[in-house]
């Protein structure tokens, strides 16, 4: 069965995007608009994997992630993953990666991989 | 009537008050001297025969005492006066000091009641404009620096779909793509990554600028870091089959960013690399000093000329305008590494002479500087300089010094060679004495040499700087 992913990013652009490469490696793919947004859609769906960014309006990141404690997930941020460590993002052991923005599509598809076939 | 009893009150006690002083001193100058002139008189000849011996010994003693009482008298009244001048003038003067170290907020109170209560007066409107204005100058830096901030990271959120489109499109998701087509991806994929790393290096200039460079100090063998980097390098030194050779002599494990060092090193080498022509080598070295370690990258490349050799340090220096045609890169590695550095309180120089190669150095202190402070970037060290020479000029040359100054300015000839010269045909017509000129040399050297005097003044090899050409 095809594995399924939600992506969580403000920007349409980025969702369409990434939804896109990833539906085409044959993964089921389901987008969020914001962290409020991920928290109702993530019960429903019940990803495998969760690929969030970390600035967004609403809800803060470090909020909503401590409300899932049981479905990996991997940010995908501009800021760097030394300035995610110092905010104490990542923490948690369902945090599993990390992807900085602008993405390389093929080093997504394969850490994508990696992360759900462990 | 108040105010004119005031005003009468005033009239009386200050400005007549002071003129008539100085009147009552000259009084009191003149008056003994017609008095000594007097005694003269009287005790010489005119001492009539009906006094008699009793009584003019005592006209004497009393002419001389009134002499003794008028001049100590003069004397009170003219330390007074000289006191009531110069104390307020004293604080002017202290006051002027402050506000050139760059405290706006000095007021004075003086309440003389005459020109110097007016020019106090004056002195605080002008400290007042100037804290405005300095305070509207913080404020337009600050707006600079968030607004480079702001726009970097705007710049940079598009490019993250356009960059995973363009991806897509080259990887053929969406079908198989033509010759023409791939090519037309490829640059528009190379010049979307060469947009991407100006963005990149705009961000850490405005974070340099704001003081918001994050450090993550942790305890690193530098030979380590050193290492790596290089080992990363020889990937791109053997497209030129350019040799990386290290020397590292012992070094101690401090606090550092090992990721911050790295980023130097790799700019610098980088570069190295560049300008190095093909089959050549590069000299990676590294040893400790006293209170820091010094690296210094050494290339066989083209060199560069004295008055470059600031210049490269500043954003989007090139030292020809086609060079970064030829070489690529955003012009702003240089600039960010000079950030980096100071950052963390060392120095980075180049020293080389055309032809012959450049080495780079580049300090790392053993103990780290946890609070960062802002570094000017978007300010080039060249104002900094030129401010520096004309002010050499105006003490050697006097007002001269800056027409002249102007005019070599005019001809671009502001480089260290220039001055020498301009400085050598002054003495040659006479204007200046041989010492003066060598003395003249001696500074614009320091001037340009001035990062690599103060670290090679803590090396006592005084002798190898500030130029042997100065001396000479």
């Amino acid at each position: 069965m095809a594995k399924t992913i939600l992506v969580v990013d403000d920007e349409p652009d980025i969702r369409q995007s990434v939804k896109t490469i990833l539906e085409l490696n044959g993964y089921k793919v389901f987008t969020a608009i914001d962290g409020d947004d991920c928290l109702k859609k993530v019960y429903n769906v019940h990803p495998d994997l969760i690929l969030l960014d970390i600035m967004m309006p609403g809800t803060p990141v470090d909020e909503v992630v401590k409300q899932i404690k049981d479905i990996k997930i991997a940010f995908m941020s501009v800021v760097r993953i030394s300035d995610a460590r110092k905010r104490g993002l990542c923490t948690q052991d369902n945090i599993v990666d990390f992807f900085q923005k602008p993405f390389n599509v093929s080093d997504l598809i394969d850490r994508v991989e990696l992360i759900l076939n462990e | 009537m108040d105010g004119k009893n005031y005003s009468i009150k005033n009239f009386l006690l200050t400005r007549i008050n002071r003129k008539l002083t100085f009147l009552f001193i000259i009084v009191a100058i003149v008056a003994p001297m017609v008095g000594i002139y007097y005694f003269y008189i009287i005790s010489v000849h005119a001492i009539p025969d009906y006094l008699s011996d009793v009584q003019a010994p005592m006209l004497k003693t009393v002419a001389v005492m009134i002499i003794i009482l008028i001049a100590v008298d003069a004397g009170i009244i003219g330390f007074f006066v000289s006191r009531s001048i110069s104390k307020p003038i004293r604080e002017l003067y202290n006051a002027t000091r402050k506000v050139e170290m760059g405290n706006y907020d000095v007021r004075l109170n003086i309440k003389t009641q005459d020109e110097i209560e007016e020019l106090a007066e004056a002195f605080n409107r002008t400290t007042a404009s100037l804290g405005k204005l300095e305070a509207e100058r913080k404020e337009i830096d600050n707006a600079k620096t968030e607004f480079l901030s702001i726009t970097s990271h705007e710049l940079r959120s598009p490019m993250t779909p356009m960059k995973a489109q363009l991806q897509m499109l080259e990887e053929e998701y969406f079908g198989k793509l033509q010759k023409k087509q791939k090519e037309s991806v490829k640059i528009i994929i190379r010049n979307a990554d060469r947009l991407d790393n100006i963005i990149v290096d705009f961000l850490e200039i405005s974070r340099i600028e704001a003081a918001r460079l994050k450090f993550n100090f942790e305890k690193t063998d530098l030979t380590q870091t050193i290492m790596d980097i290089v080992k990363f390098m020889e990937g791109f030194a053997k497209e030129k089959n350019i040799q990386l050779i290290v020397n590292i002599s012992k070094l101690p494990i401090i606090e550092v960013d090992p990721d911050r060092v790295s980023q130097v090193l790799r700019n610098i080498i980088n570069n190295a690399i560049k300008f190095s022509e093909e089959n050549s080598k590069i000299e990676i070295a590294a040893e400790l000093k006293k209170d820091y370690i010094l690296c210094s990258v050494k290339d066989y490349g083209c060199g560069l000329a004295s008055e470059n050799q600031i210049r490269i340090f500043e954003p989007f220096y090139q030292v020809e305008s086609t060079s970064r045609r030829r070489h690529g890169g955003t012009g702003l590695g240089l600039a960010i590494c000079r950030g980096i550095v100071e950052s963390q309180n060392g120095k980075i120089w180049v020293e080389s002479k055309p032809g012959q190669g450049c080495i780079f150095y580049f300090t790392v202190p053993l103990i780290p500087v946890r609070n960062i402070k802002p570094i000017k970037m978007l300010f080039s060290p060249k104002d900094v300089i030129e401010k520096k020479i004309i002010e050499e000029f105006k003490t050697i040359l006097g007002p001269l010094g800056v027409v002249e100054f102007d005019e070599l300015k005019s001809k671009n000839a502001l480089g260290k060679d220039d001055i020498y010269g301009y400085i050598d045909s002054l003495t040659e017509q006479y204007i200046l004495t041989p010492e003066s000129g060598v003395d003249f040399k001696c500074r614009i050297g320091e001037i340009f040499g001035d990062e690599k005097d103060v670290i090679n003044t803590k090396e006592d090899t005084l002798h190898d700087n500030v130029g042997d050409e100065g001396l000479k």
